[in-house]
Formats: structure tokens, C-alpha cells, sequence
């Protein structure tokens, strides 16, 4: 116990004095957190909240369907709607201009007459439906006729995508059809007032039957609606955690290329006591990593004005999984660093594969936006086990009983590592321990 | 050489993966108590073979080996007690002090506490290192870190020494330094085999040498008697040259 005791410590030195491989492992993977939170925070406002698209409203009809759309735009909290660019009134011409250099992504124009062509439509309509009570002469019915439809013209940047036009044409139709249906109304009430003296028309607030609310079920009474944050800070606390294969791997094979190790396997101590006494640095580090990445999650990313991470009730749950994802890359690590046989080989191949299994665990994408093929890779990432794993805890509020199978595989991938490395080990030194 | 061997070495071989020569051919020698023992050769010789399987880093793909009665295949653990390494390589952690590098190659020794602590700190004023105990390896000169090097290596004071090219690249002050102590350790009962390309070197400190060339011992014995037995070459090196021929070895 005194020889891992003093192999731990000769460890921890290694450690504190590489300052650049402090900052690899702390300050970067933060760093990461805050930029992909912010990044993402657009994307993920889109399937889950609100979009903050600005665009731009160029109302040429200046009466209620204008009016109506704007409102609605604005109501929807998805849109910034802007009306003006260097204090002056857009023009169609200034405002595709401003989408072609790539300034706006969206510019809406609404034509001249759209709100008179549309309450000529509607009064026509609700003639020719009135008709058929003898309500009409046939002379009034000839004055009415229906004008060709209305084009609100919408001018997208090429590089958007085809997910936000149907968000955007969507939300505009459903101001449109809304408007319609009041006009409808009104005008109903108008002509049949007009038709029928005894009535007395009624001032009547038009609301929409059925409304949308939505439920995020969990574990836990209160929902969690996800949000960039709750998926950001696990998968970069994930990503970080396993980068710890980088210097793990360098402290290997540098005592191994410096010649360390040469002394290393003379001395009268196993070699797995020096190794475990790598692992139990290491493994501290992943979850000091961690503790500052849920810290930085709370305090210092709503300081961007993003939301704050939510824990959750499940602690235990949260210190369990923890520390079996450190086990996981800390064995993911050894394995590497022991098979590896220069820096440039345990580097490339090291990080190489943990972008490739953070991609195949959903940590970059969410797994839902990838086709199934993806799907069924990711079964076999372990940072999608760990990923699954924080979920249930964060969002769905889960127990230790709920990560129970997420847990399990984490042990067996780091079990499978620690054995590799073993075997590799003894199959390269048959004399030594 | 009246004495019991403490190292005996019977037809060792060993041959590396994929590789379509031994590394060493049915190597065969007794070391005794208390002697300083040369290996000397060419680069590929198999000098470094031989001690890595005396260490017990690699196991011979052949033969047996006793160190003061300990079989290497089966009493390992005793044997790297009783050892002392000190590689050709620079074995020591860059970023940690000397002092943090001894207490922890001490400690692996099964040292501790106060007499470790007077241990390197008798061995860091005996190399003239006291006043750099506190420092940064990586900022000591060549000769500086070979001394921490061999310092990490005596620290629990072995019965056997292993020195792998011990003065390579270093000042001559540093190797008057590490000779003077080895002469001295050795006088103390140590027994040191040591490799060098050195022939002045190993002249001078072995009390007997092997030359080695292509894996195999080609001659052997004390250096004085070697040079006696062919009084054509001057000297250990014009007997070495011509063992081994002038041909440039990867």
C-alpha cells in the first residue's frame, strides 16, 4: 500500500507540473461547454422552445392582414421581426438585397392590396354561401368576383435549412388561416346584419378551439424540458472525460520513450500497483472534471444567458454514473496507451476514436437526427451508454435503478480495457508481473 | 575467481519476434562476488539483451540464469531486491526534482522515512549534487542527470550493480566522479557488470571483460591478460577493432 501510495503521489506530481495538460484537461472541455451551449442553443430551441430568427417584414399592405402576421410573428416569441435597416423603411428590393449578401436569413413581403383582396374573397364567399337563402339579388352576386390569390413572397438564404422554411411558411399560414377565419366571421356577421334588419350583431372574440401543451414525462413530478445546457454539459463532460486518453496515453508511452519504464519493470514492486496508482490519479481528475463542468453548468453558463443546468434529485444516481464513466475512459486510456506504440500513434488514434464514438453516441448530434443505421451504431458507443446514462438522471429524473443497465456496460467496457491492457502486457513482457 | 559465482549464466539464447537472428546464441559465463565485469561490443552485440534478461525485463527464449543462487525464472521478486539498475537511457521523471525522483524510486525499494531521506542525501553530496536536490530535472546538464541516474539506481545499496553505459555523453568531471564511486562501491563488496563502449574506460575499471560481437562472447578475461596474450595490439580497443572488425554496425 506504501508503494501505490508513493507510486500515486509520483503521479500527481507528473500531473500538476504539466501545466499544458491541465489546461487540456480543465479549462478546454469548459471552454467547449460554454461555445456548444451557445451554439447549439439555436438548434435546440427549435425542437424543443423558441427559434430567435431575425427577420425581415416588409408591409406593403399596411392594413389587417400586415398587421395580423407581424403580430403573430412577434407572438410567437420564434421571431425577431425587423422593419427597418439604417432608420429607414424596408423596400422588397433593400430587404432580398440584405438576404442576398447573407446579412438576414429571412425576408417576408407582404403585398399591396393583400388585405382588401382577401376580404373581397372572403365577402364572396360568404355571398354565394348566403345565396342559397335568397339573401341575394343576382345583380349584387354579379358585382362580386374572386381575385386570384395573393403571393407573400418569402425570400430565404440558400443555406438555410429545409426544417426552419417549413417552421417559418407554417407559423405564417397559421397567422393567415386565423385571419381568414375572423374575416369569415366578420363578415358573416356583416352581411347577414346587412340582410336581415331584425339581427343585432354581437361583438364576438374569435379563439381557437384546440390548443397545444406539452408534457415532457419523467421520473420526476415536475418536468424538464430539455435544452441545449441539459444536453450540452454531459456529452462535453463525457467528451472531456474521455480525452483524458490523450494524457494518459503521452505519461505511458513518455515512460516508456524516455527509458522510465525500463527502470519501472526492475523495480521490486507490480507493475499493476504502478498502473493502478496511474488509474487512481486519473480517475480523480475525471471527476474533479466533472464536478467543475456541473459547477460551470450552474453558475457560469446562465451568465451567458443560457439556461442553468439542472441536476436533478438523484446524487448518488449522478456520483455513481460519474464514476463509472471515469472508469470507463480511464480503461479506455490504458488500453490505448499500452498498445500504442509512439506519442503520434496513441495521439491520432486516440483522438480519432473519441470523436468517432462522441459522433456515434449523439454527443455532437442528437441520436433521433440520425438515420437508424446510426442508430443502431450507437448502441455500441460507450459515450452513448454514458449519455443515456445522464439523461435519465437529468431529464428523466432517474434513480440508480434506472441507470442500472448503462452502468453495467460502462463496468463491462472498462473491465474489457483493464483485461486487454493486461493481456497485451503479458503477452509483450511473459516475465514480468 | 575461487569464489562461488553470484551470477551464472548457462547457454542463454534469446531470439526477438519476427526478428530472423538471436538477439544472443548460447551465451555462457560466471560473474563473481565483488568483481567490476566488462561487456563489451559493437552496437547489436547483444549487451543490452543480456542485462535486460539479468533484470528480468525480458525472458531469455533459452537457458537459465542464477544471480546469487536465485533462479530468474521462478524468484524474480527476491532477485529485484538485491539488484541495482541503472539504464542507459536517462531514468528519471523530467518534471519532478531529484529528490522527488529518489523518494519515490526509494520507496519502490522498500526505503523509507529518515534513512531514506539521509540515503539521498549522503548520495546527492558524495556526486556533488546537494545544493541542486530541490531542482528540476529537466533544467540539470548532461552529467548532472546521469549522477541523479546512477544515484536512483545504489539508493537501496544492491548487492549487484547493472550499469548500462554508465558515462555515455557526459563532462569528464561527472565520469572521474561516477568511476571514483563505482571503484569505491565495488571495493565496499558490490559486484558491478557494466557495458561500455568506452575501451580505456573498461580497461582501466573491469577487473574482467567479455567482447561480444553478432550475439555471441568471442573472447574473455581480465583486460591486463587479454592485451598479454597478443602482444601485436597495444591495447583493449586495437584487440576489440580486430575481434570485431571495423564494418559500421546499425
Amino acid at each position: 500500500m506504501r508503494k501505490y501510495f508513493f507510486a500515486f503521489r509520483k503521479e500527481w506530481l507528473l500531473l500538476i507540473r504539466d501545466k499544458a495538460g491541465l489546461a487540456l484537461l480543465f479549462i478546454m472541455p469548459m471552454a467547449l461547454i460554454i461555445i456548444s451551449s451557445l451554439m447549439q442553443e439555436y438548434g435546440w430551441s427549435s425542437v424543443t422552445k423558441e427559434l430567435s430568427v431575425d427577420i425581415l417584414f416588409v408591409d406593403n399592405d399596411k392594413d389587417s392582414l400586415g398587421v395580423q402576421i407581424r403580430k403573430g410573428l412577434l407572438k410567437s416569441e420564434s421571431f425577431i421581426v425587423t422593419d427597418s435597416l439604417n432608420h429607414k423603411p424596408l423596400t422588397e428590393s433593400v430587404a432580398r438585397g440584405a438576404v442576398k449578401k447573407g446579412d438576414y436569413l429571412v425576408a417576408i413581403v407582404i403585398p399591396e392590396g393583400a388585405t382588401k383582396a382577401l376580404q373581397e374573397n372572403v365577402r364572396f364567399m360568404v355571398a354565394k354561401t348566403l345565396s342559397g337563402f335568397g339573401m341575394y339579388k343576382q345583380s349584387m352576386l354579379d358585382n362580386l368576383k374572386l381575385k386570384d390569390s395573393v403571393n407573400i413572397a418569402i425570400y430565404f438564404d440558400p443555406t438555410i435549412k429545409k426544417v426552419f422554411q417549413t417552421a417559418l411558411i407554417g407559423a405564417i399560414k397559421a397567422v393567415n388561416y386565423k385571419t381568414e377565419s375572423e374575416l369569415v366571421f366578420r363578415s358573416f356577421n356583416q352581411e347577414i346584419a346587412l340582410q336581415m334588419p331584425f339581427y343585432k350583431p354581437s361583438e364576438v372574440v374569435y379563439q381557437e378551439a384546440i390548443q397545444f401543451k406539452e408534457y415532457f414525462p419523467s421520473f420526476r413530478e415536475k418536468d424538464k424540458i430539455p435544452n441545449s445546457v441539459q444536453h450540452n454539459v454531459p456529452a462535453w463532460t463525457i467528451f472531456a472525460m474521455f480525452f483524458i486518453v490523450i494524457p494518459l496515453t503521452q505519461s505511458l508511452i513518455k515512460e516508456r520513450e524516455e527509458g522510465s519504464l525500463f527502470r519501472l519493470m526492475t523495480l521490486p514492486v507490480k507493475y499493476m500497483t504502478l498502473l493502478m496508482a496511474k488509474v487512481g490519479v486519473y480517475l480523480i481528475v475525471c471527476v474533479v472534471q466533472t464536478i467543475l463542468m456541473l459547477l460551470a453548468g450552474i453558475f457560469l453558463i446562465p451568465l451567458f444567458g443560457l439556461p442553468m443546468l439542472d441536476l436533478g434529485n438523484e446524487y448518488l444516481a449522478l456520483s455513481i454514473m460519474t464514476v463509472i464513466v471515469a472508469m470507463a475512459s480511464v480503461g479506455f486510456g490504458l488500453m490505448i496507451g499500452t498498445i500504442a506504440k509512439t506519442h503520434q500513434q496513441a495521439a491520432a488514434f486516440g483522438s480519432i476514436s473519441i470523436i468517432i464514438l462522441a459522433a456515434m453516441g449523439g454527443l455532437f448530434v442528437p441520436l433521433y437526427l440520425m438515420p437508424p443505421i446510426m442508430r443502431h451504431f450507437s448502441e455500441f458507443s460507450p459515450m452513448n451508454w454514458a449519455m443515456t446514462g445522464y439523461y435519465t438522471i437529468f431529464l428523466r429524473g432517474g434513480s440508480i435503478l434506472h441507470i442500472l443497465p448503462e452502468v453495467f456496460r460502462l463496468f463491462l467496457f472498462f473491465l474489457g480495457t483493464v483485461i486487454i491492457t493486461a493481456l497485451y502486457r503479458r503477452f509483450k513482457r511473459p516475465m514480468n508481473p | 575467481m575461487a569464489d562461488q559465482p553470484i551470477i551464472e549464466i548457462r547457454n542463454l539464447s534469446k531470439t526477438y519476434k519476427r526478428a530472423h537472428e538471436p538477439a544472443i546464441k548460447s551465451v555462457s559465463l560466471d560473474i563473481c562476488p565483488n568483481e567490476i565485469f566488462g561487456l563489451l561490443g559493437p552496437n547489436g552485440a547483444g549487451k543490452t539483451t543480456t542485462i535486460s534478461i539479468l533484470c528480468g525485463l525480458f525472458s531469455p527464449s533459452q537457458g537459465d540464469v542464477f544471480i546469487d543462487g536465485l533462479n530468474i525464472h521462478t524468484d524474480l521478486d527476491q532477485i529485484k531486491q538485491i539488484v541495482g539498475v541503472v539504464p542507459q537511457d536517462i531514468a528519471l521523471y523530467p518534471t519532478l526534482t531529484a529528490r522527488e525522483n529518489l523518494t519515490f524510486f526509494g520507496n519502490m525499494y522498500g526505503l523509507s522515512g529518515k534513512e531514506l531521506k539521509n540515503r539521498i542525501m549522503e548520495y546527492m553530496g558524495i556526486f556533488g549534487l546537494e545544493k541542486y536536490a530541490n531542482r528540476i530535472v529537466s533544467n540539470f546538464s548532461g552529467g548532472m542527470k546521469r549522477r541523479v541516474n546512477l544515484i536512483a539506481g545504489l539508493l537501496h545499496n544492491p548487492k549487484i550493480i547493472f550499469l548500462d553505459e554508465p558515462t555515455v555523453g557526459i563532462d569528464v568531471q561527472s565520469r572521474i566522479v561516477i568511476l571514483d564511486y563505482l571503484k569505491e562501491i565495488n571495493k565496499q563488496g558490490t559486484t558491478i557488470i557494466y557495458t561500455s563502449h568506452y575501451m580505456e574506460e573498461a580497461e582501466h575499471l573491469c577487473s574482467r571483460v567479455a567482447i561480444m560481437d553478432r550475439g555471441t562472447i568471442i573472447s574473455m578475461g581480465e583486460p591486463r591478460e587479454l592485451v598479454a596474450q597478443r602482444p601485436e595490439f597495444k591495447n583493449l580497443e586495437n584487440i576489440f577493432i580486430h575481434l570485431t572488425g571495423k564494418d559500421l554496425r546499425d
